[in-house]
């Protein structure tokens, strides 16, 4: 087990990262503006600062392929960054929505993204060739509070969301003229623009924090507040699902999850550190914390907190210096994505959370 | 002149201005359908002579001396959406099979609970009843609080004559104690996930 | 007397620890944007406009005259002491102390400037405050305020009787 590979950027919350497909580039979304960080030796320089929104960017995404950075903002809006050899180019996106903009992933496809929003509706955006500019669709019903987090399904079409009532959702965005007919899956087999192709809540409900479809598309999992990690298996269109495991931990909710091939899930959250959860269709449970605590490369820092524990009993009275908490994450792990992958399984992932740290780990 | 007096009319009362009126619009999110939070399939409505039934035979259990299974019936049964009497009876049950068990017993039968089926979501109905309990003897006294609110006035202003503090309440606070000492065993064996459910669970005892 | 102070310091400690496991667990507070007005980012908890982002209130009580209610919701918690208050000089005491803190708000950052109806004290404590300070320590920074709270009004209590003692001797001196 290597150490993980951690990286102090600034003393804010980082809402929302994502890495350039070659890993060169790091973009987070800091307060108003989007930073973007580009690896000199063994640390991150800012190269480069996207200003266009006016209230706390709640989320950005960078397309692999095209490089085109997308990000959304409470200010209601969403800008898609054009590389140019002059430096990014916004484009503002007709999202059509009256409230704050909450997150936003580009489709596997790179041909359409959807926006989550507080007005209780998701954008799905893609772009009009004839008007040269974004546009978007609205998936609207049957969502009743905030959507905060969307994940796409490998087929682009089909859209998994969380929102603020307590509901996962599966949506079809199917978009004629963007989007080849997709073929037909266990969640669905026509699959017109606003289908519902299923809607599950745990019983002790929970505002949802994270959704991911595994890497086959054949399962759903998300994370609700209420401290569980539910992973749904749908049998066939329109059937009740063939299996609906909850899993409710001992632990604190988790904000963020990824599927490791389709046998784990590695979340993370409010404890400030990530947790495994191994299993299949027949059920699941946690198998344990990813961080392992007091490992070799502290040894430095252990140094450093016994002159702080001196120092610490010299002005305050006080024996134990516990303002630094055991794990590297020192508050609320936001967000984790894969960072390097072979094939389904994930080999790294990156985490960013509320304490402006960027932590890249392996598996 | 009679536009100006009706008009004066309405505004002598502001009644008006303090009309919510995001409240009257059908779409607006402070009309959420907080129903849509509870699970669809609704456990049958808890009457009053369901919980006098299990309050029987709860006792009957606490007599054998079987307060495991006591416990377990209380939990496995909790009394959701039932009217405001069944299910202070239901909370009046939990306390007492609470009460009669020994403090060294909790955290070994609590785990048992916890390790056997679903017993995860029986340690959430626990400390659902439990900050239930804690809320419901405060509101009860707190309603007409001992300690005057109004002030009588009094020559000197340092009457000695009220109660020495602890001595009074002194039921309240061994009923409080023992809540407190379950809620924190229950803590140790299902942890802090337990306190998030009970605060994001729209079913409630 | 002493029996009964340590039966007291006895039940303090589950009361607070169960004051610290509830906080923890309630602090789980993420940035959220209003539903009902654009463009605006307000604590749900003091708002109360969309039901489904707040959670059951807890109340944690040690006896009828001492509990703590803890209000959350999704980007905010609001919590409210009763402080122990076993006499009309208590009474006194408490208003006077918690009026005290309350005039001083803007330096305490956390403390909300009223107390809710049936409590001597709140905080209100948002998002942007658990994005600014350890969540641990917010914590700590309660309790011990709970903890030191009961100990300066039975110190003031007792310097105020002493004093009135004194007086009163004082008084009673021209009739020796």
């Amino acid at each position: 087990m290597t150490a993980p590979e951690v990286h102090h950027l600034f003393h804010n919350p980082i809402a929302d990262h994502s890495f350039s497909a070659d890993h060169k580039t790091l973009a987070v979304a800091r307060n108003t503006t989007v930073e973007l960080y580009s690896k000199v030796g063994n640390a991150f320089k800012l190269k480069d600062e996207l200003k266009g929104h006016d209230k706390t960017v709640t989320s950005i995404d960078i397309a692999p392929n095209s490089g085109r950075i997308v990000s959304c903002s409470q200010d209601r809006n969403a800008l898609v960054w054009e590389p140019t050899p002059q430096g990014y180019k916004p484009t503002l996106v007709l999202l059509r929505i009256n409230r704050a903009a909450t997150f936003v992933r580009w489709s596997p496809s790179e041909t359409k993204f959807a926006v989550g929003s507080g007005d209780r509706l998701i954008a799905v955006c893609y772009f009009e060739e004839e008007n040269d500019w974004w546009v978007s669709k609205h998936l609207k019903k049957p969502i009743r509070s905030t959507v905060t987090t969307v994940a796409w399904h490998p087929n682009s079409v089909l859209l998994a969301a969380g929102s603020t009532d307590a509901h996962a959702r599966v949506f079809s965005s199917f978009i004629k003229g963007v989007d080849a007919r997709p073929e037909p899956t266990a969640w669905g087999e026509r699959l017109p623009f606003n289908t519902v192709c299923g809607e599950y809540m745990n019983n002790s409900a929970g505002w949802v924090h994270s959704v991911a479809f595994s890497p086959s598309g054949d399962a759903l999992a998300f994370a609700a507040h209420d401290s569980s990690i539910t992973v749904v298996y749908p049998s066939a269109p329109e059937q009740p699902p063939k299996a609906v495991i909850s899993i409710n931990t001992q632990l604190l909710p988790f904000m963020s999850l990824i599927w490791n091939g389709e046998a784990e899930i590695i979340a993370a959250g409010y404890d400030c550190e990530a947790f495994r959860f191994a299993g299949g269709v027949d059920g699941w449970q946690l198998s344990g914390a990813v961080e392992t605590k007091g490992r070799p490369g502290l040894g430095d820092q252990r140094e450093e907190s016994a002159l702080n524990m001196f120092r610490q009993m010299d002005l305050k009275g006080k024996a134990k210096d516990d303002t630094q908490l055991k794990t590297v994450h020192q508050n609320t792990i936001t967000m984790i994505r894969p960072f390097e992958t072979s094939g389904d399984a994930v080999k790294k992932f990156s985490s960013t959370g509320v304490d402006g740290r960027i932590v890249i780990w392996t598996v | 002149m009679s536009i100006i007096r009706e008009h004066t009319q309405a505004t002598l009362s502001d009644a008006w201005r303090t009309i919510d009126i995001d409240a009257l619009e059908e779409d607006s999110p402070a009309n959420f359908d907080t129903a849509t939070l509870r699970p669809a399939q609704q456990q049958p409505e808890v009457s009053e002579a369901d919980v006098r039934q299990l309050q029987a035979q709860v006792r009957q259990l606490l007599r054998g001396g079987d307060a495991e299974g006591a416990l377990r019936g209380c939990l496995e049964a909790p009394a959701y959406g039932g009217s405001e009497l069944a299910r202070d009876a239901a909370l009046h049950t939990v306390i007492e099979v609470l009460q009669s068990i020994k403090a060294s017993d909790m955290t070994p039968m609590l785990r048992r609970i916890y390790g056997g089926a679903g017993g995860s979501e029986c340690l959430d109905v626990l400390m659902k009843y439990i900050y239930k309990g804690m809320a419901a003897t405060s509101s009860a006294t707190g309603g007409a609080p001992r300690t005057p609110t109004r002030m009588t006035p009094q020559p000197t202003g340092f009457s000695q004559i009220g109660p020495r503090p602890g001595a009074s309440g002194e039921s309240t606070g061994a009923a409080m104690s023992v809540l407190l000492s379950w809620h924190e065993k229950v803590v140790e064996v299902a942890g802090l996930g337990c306190i998030g459910r009970v605060m994001t669970d729209w079913r409630k005892v | 007397m002493v029996s009964l102070d340590q039966r007291a310091s006895q039940s303090l400690r589950p009361y607070l620890q169960a004051v610290r496991s509830s906080l923890t667990a309630a602090l789980c507070l993420s940035n959220f944007a209003s539903q009902t007005a654009e463009r605006h980012n307000v604590p749900e908890v003091e708002a109360r406009t969309s039901p489904e982002v707040l959670l059951t209130p807890l109340t944690i009580a040690r006896n009828e005259n001492e509990r703590v209610l803890i209000e959350p919701s999704i980007n905010s918690i609001r919590i409210s002491i009763k402080i122990k208050q076993a006499d009309e000089i208590e009474h006194i005491l408490v208003h006077k102390f918690t009026r005290f803190l309350t005039q001083r708000a803007e330096s305490f950052f956390i403390l909300r400037r009223k107390p809710i109806k049936g409590y001597d004290i709140s905080f209100l404590i948002t998002n942007f405050h658990t994005e600014e300070m350890l969540k641990h320590k917010l914590v700590d920074f309660i309790i011990q305020f709970m903890e030191e709270v009961d100990k300066e009004i039975s110190e003031m209590k007792l310097f105020l009787n002493a004093r009135a003692r004194f007086v009163a001797e004082s008084f009673l001196i021209p009739f020796d």
